[in-house]
């Protein structure tokens, strides 16, 4: 009897010993998997990606005229002519918060290499000691959480993504306008006017405009990569049997993209064609891509998922019915899952980085991707196709376009004592500078500031594709694609409520059962949108 | 007389105390990673309870309710069948072939078992990053040569291959654990009875089939106990390969389980669904060794 329970004991104290393990195994390995890569930065919502890329050129070193000195208001050197000063109250002593820790946690992406390659700068100037943690975003969502659930502050600054964190859990954020018009702080250099104001909208705020959250820092935004050599070289053969100019651009629209992709499938299979093998590719995979994969086609074609207003920008607590089962946005989806059909048979098992990859190799000669894979793509140790890529925005559809944007900020967790608060609104002042986000340029990074765009070197980058600008600074060439991409009308913002992971998991389910032939584009539409309404309570 | 019958009872109490204070470290070990999470997971299955909450709520049997009439957690529990009934069968079957067949070896046999065993050593991610770079469809060596031979699937691409494709990975890292177990088990079989069936002019299946099978058959059932346990909860090659994709195909228990937890933070479901695979675990534990006292009897 006794040694039966003593099994049963065992037995019990094993099993649960191999389940509470695989919980907490299973929140650990896909960050430790998608970040054992060069390129791994998978379950990125947001799409920041990326990551290793290789940025190659020096752009932040070579242009403007950096003035290097250092002055007693700007401790951290680097202000180039054209950009807003980091200024602070006459006497303000920058190394008051010597000896303070900061922690970071913050999603591996070009502007978190960028200012950790980077952090002595800040360091030196402030006697604070700032450790940077990169990590898959999802490990970024997990640790804020529960940092903010048992009222810590193990981590004082967070990379605040709109749509996983900040849409949840802006309470536990300091409210910024109480530093910045703290008269005994340095305040925002340029101001929040200087931000890219939509870009401040959606990574700023949450539900109304009273209270700033976070500063924008990235802003990844999905435009159109396409083979600037297969293009040109065939582009009287394909005007002979079309008779229009292929060339991707802003007047292309949806069904001339998929006329355009069959076209070069069947010119390849052929053998009329071998620089690639597949005219378009996508980031099917059933992942957080398929859903801004799939969005750019719902907004082009006039649909959306929720009927609130505001869901783009400042957000919303209950974002209303869901309109997926509207006539456009099952129109969509119909053309989505034919556009699919005929897309590079990968496609089905790529996020952003696998279909990056793909591109890169040589394979494919159009992809909706995001434009800070532009500094992978040109840079020859990474890709086949470095010099022969071009970029504009996606196609316009029938009642519209749409550019998916991915942006995302960075916050101060309020739970953090009096003195990490200050010290860590200076490193918010310096890690959103526009001439910290000039120094940087070279790690991959897209600014968020007007003032940076306007500086000579970033305008002779952005306007001369064969300059010395151009060639240092990679990503200049997608950056024009993601600026046209920025305006009204041609963006695309997901909505930003409190169930978006929720809703985004169950749109990218069924998404993908929708491609694999197991429910037809309508059928998709109305579980996704049941199953919404469902969640929110509508 | 009196003094006789006192002894006992006076040396009694402290060879309790002393087994009691030998045993505490491990009591408080166990407690702190065991029994207090099972307590605690209890508690939350009852409580509405996620990260950006300010505090838990009662919820009754809300969680339960929910866990229990989610159409997609039958449908991972269902998955999870094939992928533990397919992955131990493959593993049992190949494990044991390796282990006769290195059994077998008369020479280099420790160089040959370190070389299968290799697998074990290899973690269970970079198992997974291993498997996607292999079957990647644009440098994938396996899906070069499947292409060669005419077979141009997306084998993580498509929900007819995937979950064949990740209970394979499964096999290939953990056969080896079956084979190591079953090889020492076949190195402890007595010669004498493979004497006597040679001098009856048994063949080699014969002696596989009659004597040395059901010599190890309780080191096989050890085996699958230890693997049994673990497959449920496995979800590592899945979230780095196929993320539950492609239409739900690999969503396993473990993997929904995940998603409820840490994607969605919902605490207090995840909580209702790693009891139900506590109890699953519990059950397939007594179930084998209910085989082993069998075995014993």
């Amino acid at each position: 009897m006794n040694r039966s329970w003593v099994t049963k004991l065992i037995v019990l104290a094993i099993a649960s010993v191999l389940v509470l393990s695989a919980c907490s195994s299973g929140g650990n390995k896909p960050g430790s998997g998608s970040n054992s890569g060069s390129s791994q930065n998978a379950t990125n919502v947001n799409g920041n990606n990326s990551g290793d890329s290789g940025q190659s050129g020096n752009a932040g070193n070579a242009g403007g005229q950096p003035s290097g000195a250092a002055d007693s208001s700007d401790p951290f050197g680097g202000w180039v002519e054209g950009l807003p000063k980091i200024e602070a109250p006459e006497g303000f002593d920058w190394k008051q918060f010597e000896g303070v820790t900061l922690n970071v946690i913050t999603e591996n992406t070009p502007p978190s290499s960028g200012l950790a390659a980077n952090i002595e700068v800040f360091e030196q100037a402030t006697g604070i000691k700032v450790n940077i943690e990169q990590v898959n975003l999802d490990i970024v969502v997990e640790k804020a959480g529960l940092d903010f659930n048992a009222r810590n502050s193990n981590y004082q600054i967070i990379y605040a993504d709109p749509y996983q964190i900040l849409s949840k859990q802006a309470k536990h954020f300091v409210d910024l306008n109480t530093l910045n018009n703290d008269p005994t702080l340095p305040s925002i250099p340029g101001g929040l006017e200087d931000f890219i104001q939509s870009q401040l909208l959606v990574g700023g705020y949450m539900g109304d405009k009273e209270h700033l959250y976070a500063l924008p820092y990235d802003n990844p935004t999905m435009v159109l990569a396409y083979r600037k050599d297969v293009f040109e070289k065939y582009k009287d053969l394909f005007m002979q049997e079309k008779g229009y100019d292929w060339t991707p651009g802003p007047d292309m629209t949806w069904d001339q993209y998929y006329e355009v992709a069959l076209w070069i499938n069947e010119k390849a299979k052929a053998g009329v064609i071998s620089e690639v093998k597949y005219g378009t590719g996508h980031q099917a995979k059933q992942h957080d891509s398929l859903m801004n994969d799939f969005s750019n086609v719902l907004a082009a074609y006039g649909g959306d998922y929720f009927e609130a207003e505001n869901l783009g920008d400042i957000g919303t607590e209950n974002p209303g019915k869901s309109l997926l089962t509207s006539p456009e946005a099952i129109e969509a989806a119909e053309f989505y899952n034919e556009l699919l059909k005929i897309a590079a048979p990968g496609s089905t098992t790529w996020d952003w980085n696998g279909l990056a990859e793909a591109f890169a190799a040589g394979e494919i000669a159009m992809i909706p991707e995001w434009h800070e894979f532009a500094g992978m793509f040109e840079n020859p140790e990474l890709s086949k196709v470095a010099g022969k890529v071009g970029w504009t925005i996606l196609p316009k559809g029938p009642k519209g376009r749409g550019n998916m944007y991915g942006g995302t900020s960075i916050g101060i967790n309020k739970y953090a004592s009096d003195k990490e608060i200050k010290a860590a609104w200076l490193f918010l002042i310096w890690a959103t500078a526009p001439q910290t986000q000039y120094m940087i340029l070279d790690a991959g990074f897209t600014p968020t500031r007007y003032s940076v765009y306007q500086l000579p070197y970033i305008q002779k980058a952005m306007n001369d594709p064969e300059s010395q600008e151009a060639k240092e600074w990679p990503l200049a060439s997608s950056l024009i694609a993601a600026q046209e991409a920025w305006k009204e009308g041609n963006v695309y913002m997901r909505p930003k409520i409190p169930m978006w992971p929720q809703i985004d998991t169950i749109i990218y389910t069924e998404l993908s059962k929708m491609l694999a032939g197991r429910q037809s584009p309508a059928d998709t539409m109305k579980e996704i949108a049941k199953q919404s309404d469902r969640l929110t309570g509508n | 007389m009196q003094q006789a019958a006192s002894r006992p009872l006076m040396r009694k109490p402290k060879r309790n105390r002393t087994e009691f204070w030998m045993l505490l470290p491990s009591i408080v070990v166990l407690a702190a990673i065991s029994i207090f999470p099972f307590f605690f997971m209890v508690y939350a299955s009852f409580m509405d309870y996620s990260l950006d909450m300010d505090r838990p709520r009662f919820a009754g049997f809300g969680n339960w309710a929910d866990t229990l009439t989610d159409t997609a957690f039958w449908q991972s529990w269902g998955r999870t069948l094939v992928y533990a009934g397919g992955g131990l069968l493959a593993q049992l079957v190949f494990g044991c072939a390796i282990a006769l067949l290195l059994y077998h070896i008369p020479r280099f046999r420790n160089l040959f078992s370190t070389l299968f065993m290799l697998p074990l050593f290899v973690a269970p991610i970079v198992t997974g990053l291993l498997w996607r770079f292999l079957l990647d469809p644009t440098y994938g060596l396996y899906h070069w040569v499947l292409n060669t031979f005419g077979l141009d699937i997306q084998v993580l691409g498509d929900p007819s291959y995937a979950m064949f494709a990740v209970i394979m990975m499964d096999v290939w890292e953990w056969t080896p654990l079956i084979t190591i177990i079953v090889l020492a088990g076949l190195q402890t079989v007595p010669e004498e009875p493979l004497e006597a069936a040679d001098v009856d002019g048994a063949n080699s299946w014969q002696k596989i089939r009659y004597i040395l099978l059901p010599m190890v058959r309780r080191m096989i059932v050890v085996a699958l106990l230890v693997r049994s346990m673990d497959i449920l909860r496995y979800v590592d090659t899945i979230v780095i390969t196929t993320e539950g994709g492609p239409a739900d195909a690999t969503k396993t228990i473990g993997y929904y389980l995940m998603q409820v937890a840490f994607r969605f933070q919902d605490i207090g479901g995840a909580a209702s669904v790693g009891l139900t695979m506590l109890l699953a675990s519990i059950l397939m534990g007594r179930f084998f060794i209910k085989v082993l006292r069998s075995e014993e009897a």
